[in-house]
C-alpha cells in the first residue's frame, strides 16, 4: 500500500471517460486538499456524475488516472472503497427496510465493532430516531437524504462524496442537509466532494471548487477567488437594438468586458459599477433599454465569464449527452 | 467469524428479512402448488395411468415443488433488477465486499426459502397424496443445485435486461420450454421418442427426477446419473453467475 500524499486527498490527471460517441469527462485535472469542502460545479450533463463514478469506482475511466488518499482508484479499488462514503444523486437506499436496518448492515459490511450501536449512534446524530424502524419507502425525501447521509458518514470515510446532496428537497430539508455538511465541513476530519448545479450551495458550503462545463473543467478556485478574478461588477441590459450600443460600451471608462447573450441581452463587467452605471446607461440610451440589472459578481457570471454561454444554456444544449451517460450508468 | 463470512451472513440475512416480510409471496408459493393439485391432479388422477403405476397426483405434486424452486430461483434475477432500479446495488457496490458474495447471499438465501418451501409443502401435501420425505439428503441437493442453475440463468438475464417487464418476458420464453420437457408434468418416457433428447439434455429433468426419488421414493434416471450431473452444473452455474454480475457491474 503506496503511502497517502501528504496533503492531498483527491489527485485526479487526465481523467477520460467515454460512453461511446459521447465524452462525458474529456480529460479533467483536479487538486482536492485533504480536510476541505471541495464543488464540483456545472450544469446537467456536464460529467459531474460521471467523475464520482470514477472516483468511487464504480466506473472505469478511458484515459489518466486518480488517486484517492494515495489509492489508485482502478488499481486499489478495494482500498479506494474503505475511505469512502457516497451519496448518491439517485436513491440508493433498499425500500423494504428500515434506517435501523440498512445502516446495521452497512456497519457490518464495513467490519465496524458494534454494528448495531453503530448505527443507533448515527439514527440519533442526524434525528432519525422517531423514523428509524419505519421501511424507507415510507418516510420523506429529505428524511431519506438524511439517511443516506448517516450511511456515507457511518464508515468515519476519509472522503464524502455528495452527489447533488439537495436536489429535490424543499428549503427546510435543504438547509437541514447544509447544516449537516457545514457541521462536517467544521469537524475537518472528513474531506467532502460534492457536485451540484445550484450555485448559491457551491458558494455557501465550499472552500475551493472547479466549474466543469461538457465535460472539461474551465476554471478552479476559491469562490471568493473566482468571483474576484472577474475584476469587476456586472450590469446586464437587455437592449432593443444591442448591436448598436455594443462598440460605445465597450470604450466607456471602467468596462472590462461586454458579452453578448442572447435575446438582446448584454453583460458588461465593469470596475466601480454603481459609481458609472449612469454614465453606461448614457451610452445605451439610443439602442432602447428595456432593462437593468448591476449585480457583484456571482458564481454565474463566472461560468459565464469561462464559458461564454449561460448557465442553463448549457444543461439544455447537453441534455442529449446526458441522456446518453444516464444510459451508461 | 472471518470477514468474508460475516459479509455473506449479512448480505443474505438482508435477502431473508426481504422475504419473510413479502406475505404476498409466501400466499402465492403455498397457494399455487395446492390449487394445481387440486384442480388439475385430481382431474387428471384417474385418467393417467403412469408407466411405473404410481398416482399422477403424487407425480404432479413432486414435479410442481421442483417448478417451485425454479420459478422462484429465477426470481434472484428479478431481485437484483430491484436491487439496481431502487439504487440499493450502487451502494452495495461501494462498499468494500465482493462481487462473489453479493451473488451468493441471492443463492444462499433463495436456497434457504426454497427447503423451508419445500420441506413445509412436503409435509402437508403427505397429508392427502402419497409424498412423503423420503430421501432428506436427495432432497436437498435437488434443490440446491435446481436454484444453483436457475439463479445462475435469472443473474444473466437480469444483468443485460434493465426493465421489469423485458425480464419477466425473456425469463418465461427461456423457462417454460425447461418445464415443459424435464418430467415435471408426465414421465420424461412418455414424451415421444423425438423431443424425449430435450428431455436429456434438459438440466432440469435431472433435478426433478432426484426431487421426485427425495419425496415419492420413485424415479426414472440412475441416481448416480443425476447426482453427478447436478453437482457439476452447480459448480458451473455459481461460477457463471458470479462472471455474468461481475462484467455486468463493471463500469
Amino acid at each position: 500500500m503506496p503511502p497517502a500524499s501528504t496533503n492531498t486527498a483527491i489527485e485526479v490527471r487526465g481523467l477520460a471517460k467515454h460512453f461511446g460517441e459521447s465524452r462525458a469527462l474529456a480529460g479533467i485535472d483536479l487538486d482536492v486538499p485533504r480536510g476541505a469542502c471541495f464543488g464540483l460545479l456545472g450544469p446537467n450533463g456536464a460529467g459531474k456524475s460521471t467523475a464520482v463514478g470514477v472516483l468511487t469506482t464504480l466506473l472505469v475511466p478511458t484515459a489518466g488516472t486518480a488517486t484517492l488518499l494515495g489509492h489508485d482508484v482502478v488499481r486499489e479499488r478495494a482500498a479506494v472503497r474503505r475511505q469512502i462514503g457516497v451519496v448518491f444523486q439517485e436513491p440508493a437506499l433498499d425500500p423494504e427496510l428500515s434506517a435501523r436496518e440498512q445502516l446495521t448492515l452497512h456497519a457490518r459490511l464495513f467490519h465496524l465493532d458494534a454494528p448495531a450501536a453503530c448505527a443507533a449512534d448515527w439514527i440519533e446524530r442526524l434525528g432519525l430516531a422517531e423514523h428509524a424502524d419505519r421501511p424507507v419507502r415510507k418516510l420523506s425525501g429529505g428524511l431519506r437524504r438524511r439517511v443516506e447521509l448517516a450511511r456515507g458518514l457511518l464508515n468515519r470515510p476519509g472522503v464524502l462524496f455528495l452527489d447533488e446532496p439537495t436536489t429535490g428537497l424543499d428549503v427546510a430539508a435543504r438547509a437541514r442537509i447544509w447544516d449537516e455538511l457545514r457541521a462536517l465541513r467544521h469537524a475537518g476530519e472528513t474531506t467532502l466532494f460534492l457536485t451540484t448545479h445550484s450555485m448559491e450551495e457551491a458558494d455557501v458550503l465550499c472552500d475551493a471548487i472547479a466549474i466543469v462545463d461538457a465535460g472539461r473543467i474551465v476554471a478552479s478556485g476559491s469562490p471568493g477567488g473566482l468571483k474576484a478574478e472577474l475584476g469587476g461588477d456586472v450590469v446586464t441590459l437587455v437592449l432593443e437594438r444591442p448591436d448598436a450600443a455594443r462598440a460605445a460600451l465597450m470604450a466607456h471608462p471602467g468596462v472590462l468586458r461586454v458579452v453578448a447573450d442572447g435575446a438582446g441581452v448584454l453583460r458588461i463587467t465593469i470596475a466601480d459599477g454603481p459609481r458609472r452605471l449612469a454614465g453606461l446607461l448614457e451610452c445605451a440610451r439610443d439602442a432602447g433599454i428595456l432593462e437593468v440589472d448591476l449585480r457583484r459578481p456571482s458564481l454565474e457570471h463566472v461560468f459565464l465569464h469561462h464559458t461564454g454561454h449561460a448557465f442553463e444554456d448549457a444543461g439544455a444544449s447537453l441534455a442529449q449527452r446526458a441522456a446518453g451517460e444516464r444510459r451508461h450508468a | 467469524m472471518s470477514a468474508p463470512l460475516s459479509d455473506l451472513v449479512a448480505l443474505t440475512g438482508r435477502e431473508l428479512r426481504r422475504y419473510a416480510r413479502d406475505r404476498a409471496y409466501w400466499v402465492g408459493q403455498i397457494a399455487f402448488p395446492l390449487a394445481f393439485i387440486a384442480f388439475v391432479g385430481y382431474g387428471l388422477n384417474d385418467v393417467t395411468r403412469l408407466p411405473s403405476g404410481a398416482s399422477y397426483v403424487g407425480h404432479l405434486a413432486t414435479g410442481l415443488l421442483a417448478m417451485l424452486v425454479g420459478s422462484g430461483a429465477v426470481g434472484g434475477g428479478f431481485s437484483l433488477i430491484e436491487d439496481r432500479a431502487s439504487g440499493f446495488l450502487r451502494a452495495l457496490l461501494v462498499a468494500p465486499i465482493s462481487r462473489t458474495h453479493l451473488v451468493l447471499a441471492k443463492l444462499i438465501a433463495r436456497v434457504l426459502v426454497s427447503l423451508v418451501l419445500v420441506t413445509g409443502l412436503g409435509l402437508l401435501l403427505a397429508a392427502f397424496t402419497p409424498v412423503r420425505i423420503a430421501d432428506p439428503l436427495a432432497g436437498a441437493v435437488a434443490v440446491i443445485s435446481i436454484t444453483a442453475i436457475f439463479v445462475a440463468l435469472g443473474v444473466a438475464l437480469a444483468v443485460p435486461l434493465r426493465r421489469l417487464d423485458s425480464f419477466r418476458m425473456i425469463a418465461a420464453l427461456v423457462t417454460v420450454p425447461l418445464y415443459l420437457f424435464s418430467g415435471i408434468f408426465y414421465p420424461v418416457s412418455t414424451l415421444p421418442a423425438p423431443t424425449r433428447w430435450i428431455a436429456h439434455v434438459n438440466p432440469l429433468t435431472y433435478g426433478v427426477d432426484l426431487l421426485r426419488h427425495a419425496l415419492l421414493g420413485v424415479h426414472e434416471l440412475p441416481l448416480p446419473l443425476s447426482y453427478g450431473v447436478l453437482c457439476a452444473l452447480t459448480v458451473f452455474a455459481v461460477g457463471a453467475a458470479v462472471v455474468a454480475f461481475d462484467r455486468g457491474t463493471r463500469g
